[in-house]
């Protein structure tokens, strides 16, 4: 029969023996669930994964701690916050720091946790950290559109939401196959990625994050790539449809406008921000407190920048496990979970 | 980037959705979902149901290896 | 009495006295319990454990205990570990200008049982009641001493490679329900904390067989960190089967929601027992018997390779390293 003949998903992976390929996981959730599996482990020597600029908070540039940490702690304001950011550096420390410094830095699980939170205290300032790709974005558009139709102004968005197409542009030549971030792709669809393949010849495969998701989204990857053609496949499809969430992109259209944005890294690149409309301005924290414009210093050292781009390894950091480690962070790849670089130091600096 | 959890759909009401994964339930915005019904299964993330989900992760894998060949 | 705890009953007059006659002493009495500076005891036979514990547990009350429970439990439970039968506790408050005298009662109560439970005595008390904003609420100290049993010599450092890892239940409950309770994540369960009084549950395994090396209770971070603090111990490398780990399902879910590891979250009522393998089957089914260890398990052993290490196999059956927690448990969306 010739389902016993054929190769499973991880056999195929296992055993290519091809020209080098370059797999680039976008999303800091493959990351973090490539390392939890141990895939890397099983990959042959000519499958390099290398781990992308697909963690919000990791590519949240310093000024926007700076800028959170102003209204915590100059602005009195009550910040609510993923517990992701909690921990990343600004140029004079992080959230966790404001907060034992007497600032008040509350965790939420969900934009809409900090409406309520506002209605619940009318007699505080809330401001979200607004964070997140097109996955979260629209959580957070969602919070403003419940804070309007509630009449609620002590609420608002400091915002530094980010869209990926752009950073796909802008790192292509370090990858020969995307693995797309698969929640990233429920709200999107996937014209978008399609239209790379045909049209930039960019290829790239939506991956899920259970096991058996990600062993054939890279079995795809490898597949295909051999065919020598750009190529796009949806390894994903029990989520992401082609015309993913309409209403969820409608949501992010009425609120929010894209703008160029700066990458912690990467520095600016064009059309890859959202921020909120101008007629929606008493929901945005910068202009109600009037913040200044802000310019964050990075520790010099740091390359976060060049392992975002997969330029280098963490392990190629000179601060890396030394200066940077995942209970005292000095750049952002370190401190989320998913960071690659914090992926690498608690799963790959020992690889087994 | 996006920690996501299947959960099944318990309730439906003025958009809001009560989701229970393995018995831990909260309610979440089902609005950028156009029809969702008790039963169904849902990608939540940060609040919200992001996705419908149409199978099992077995079976969508099956079919795609099939697919490949 | 007074509906709420004042300055005045930390100031070591009347009402002090009040406070301690009619709340302490009359959930701790016992013939130990002493009206003097200090208690006067008899020492234990052979050689003896002593172990101190703060607790300021917020919420003070939760799901399935409260911080009086709790700071017996700690205490008990350290003693315990190390093959000791707990025979005294002192314990000391700093209670919050105003806190409800009728919690207070409620937190006594809850000590009364569970060291009653536990067979252990309160022997000497001290109370102090700190201004409006310098506590929160009520914090704990307890102290205990315990009588080793003869022939025990459980150590961190005493793992051997061959040893089967046993932990006595699911995991991470206690840490999953203070979390929900103490954070507004809008998540329901009917999740309650493990805390629990284990040293019935370790005289029972100790009196199955003495070849026991390791006894430890995962309490603050979790049987992950109780893991690797005995990597290191005993230089040796710990090897899990990830599907063996018992974590109750609305745990796994919460887990999920969050982007927690529930390795990582502090149980209160479990302990990680290591013992050479061809006595673990024997400690797993006395663990059966007992009441809260029903759901015990061996979820691995410990090795010669990767020492240091803790190594997860994983339902792919692929090998990779346990992360180690950065810092405070914070959920996570990436």
């Amino acid at each position: 029969m010739e389902t016993k003949t054929r190769k499973t998903a991880r056999e195929i992976i296992e055993s290519y023996d091809g020209a080098p390929i370059r797999i680039m996981e976008v999303c800091g959730t493959h990351t973090h669930e490539i390392f939890r599996l141990g895939l890397r482990n099983i990959l042959p020597k000519n499958v390099e994964l290398i781990s992308g600029p697909g963690c919000p908070v990791c590519v949240t540039p310093v000024s926007f701690i700076d800028e959170a940490r102003m209204l915590v702690l100059e602005k009195g304001v009550t910040v609510c916050s993923f517990g992701d950011l909690i921990r990343v550096p600004g140029t004079h420390g992080n959230l966790a720091d404001a907060r034992a410094e007497g600032g008040k830095v509350q965790i939420v699980y969900a934009p809409m946790d900090a409406v309520d939170y506002a209605r619940e205290n009318p007699e505080e300032q809330v401001v979200f950290l607004s964070v997140g790709f097109e996955t979260t974005t629209p959580a957070c558009c969602l919070a403003v559109d419940q804070a309007r139709k509630q009449g609620i102004t002590n609420f608002s968005l400091l915002t530094a939401n980010k869209t990926m197409p752009s950073a796909y542009r802008a790192l292509k030549d370090s990858v020969d196959v995307y693995l797309y971030p698969g929640h990233v792709n429920a709200i999107t669809g996937t014209k978008l990625c399609e239209d790379l393949a045909k049209e930039e010849g960019i290829s790239g495969v939506v991956a899920g994050f259970t096991a058996r998701e990600l062993l054939t989204a890279l079995a795809a990857a490898i597949l295909y790539h051999q065919k020598g053609e750009p190529f796009f496949f949806n390894a994903y499809p029990r989520v992401v449809t082609p015309e993913g969430s309409v209403n969820a992109r409608k949501m992010m259209d009425q609120y929010m406008e894209d703008y160029d944005c700066e990458w912690r890294g990467l520095g600016v690149i064009p059309q890859s921000g959202r921020r909120l409309r101008s007629e929606y301005g008493e929901y945005d924290a910068r202009i109600k407190y009037n913040l200044p414009p802000m310019e964050g210093r990075e520790n010099k050292a740091c390359r976060c920048g060049e392992v975002l781009q997969g330029k280098c390894l963490p392990v190629d950091c000179p601060c890396f496990g030394k200066a940077c480690t995942p209970q005292h962070p000095v750049g952002a790849c370190m401190v989320s979970n998913e960071g690659a670089c914090s992926a690498y130091y608690q799963y790959g600096g020992n690889l087994l | 980037m996006c920690v996501g959890l299947s959960a099944r759909v318990v309730k439906v009401q003025d958009g809001m959705a009560l989701v229970d994964a393995g018995g831990a339930r909260r309610e979440i915005s089902a609005q950028m979902l156009s029809e969702l019904e008790p039963g169904d299964y849902v990608m939540v993330h940060a609040g919200i149901a992001i996705a419908k989900i149409t199978a099992e992760d077995e079976e969508e894998t099956d079919e795609l290896m099939e697919e490949l060949f | 009495m007074t509906k709420t705890v004042t300055l005045a009953h930390g100031a070591g007059g009347r009402q002090t006295s009040e406070l301690i006659d009619e709340v302490f002493k009359a959930h701790f009495a016992n013939p130990d319990l002493t009206a003097d500076d200090a208690a006067v005891l008899m020492p234990p036979v052979g050689k003896m454990a002593m172990s101190t514990d703060g607790f300021i547990v917020s919420p003070a009350f939760f799901p399935g205990g409260n911080i009086g429970k709790l700071s017996i439990c700690g205490t008990v439970n350290d003693l315990a570990c190390m093959g000791a039968k707990p025979l005294y506790l002192s314990c000391a408050f700093v209670i919050e200008e105003g806190y409800p005298m009728e919690k207070l009662e409620e937190i006594a109560a809850a000590m009364e049982k569970t060291a009653k439970e536990a067979g252990v005595r309160i022997v000497s008390g001290d109370t102090k009641v700190a201004g409006k904003g310098q506590v929160d609420g009520v914090f704990i100290t307890t102290t205990g001493i315990g009588e080793i049993l003869p022939g025990i010599a459980t150590s961190g450092e005493a793992a051997r490679p061959g040893d089967a890892i046993i932990v006595t239940g699911d995991i991470g409950r206690h840490g999953c329900t203070v979390l929900l309770e103490r954070e507004n994540f809008g998540i329901e369960t009917d999740i309650t904390s493990d805390c629990a009084p284990l040293w019935g549950t370790v005289e029972a395994v100790l009196n199955a067989t003495k070849d026991v090396h390791v006894i430890r209770d995962a309490t603050r971070g979790g049987v992950g960190t109780v893991l690797y603090e005995v990597a290191e111990q005993s230089r040796a490398g710990i090897q899990l089967d990830s599907s063996a780990i018992p974590v109750d399902d609305q745990v796994r879910g919460v887990c999920g929601m969050l982007g927690l590891e529930p390795l990582y979250l502090a149980c209160e009522g479990r302990m990680v027992i290591m013992a050479p393998k061809d006595r673990a089957e024997k400690i797993l089914a006395v663990l059966k018997t007992c009441p809260y260890s029903s759901d015990a398990a061996i979820i691995g052993e410990v090795t010669e390779e990767h020492p240091g290490k803790v190594v997860l196999t994983t339902e792919i059956g692929t090998k990779t390293i346990l992360a180690q927690p950065g810092g405070e448990m914070l959920p996570r969306i990436c």
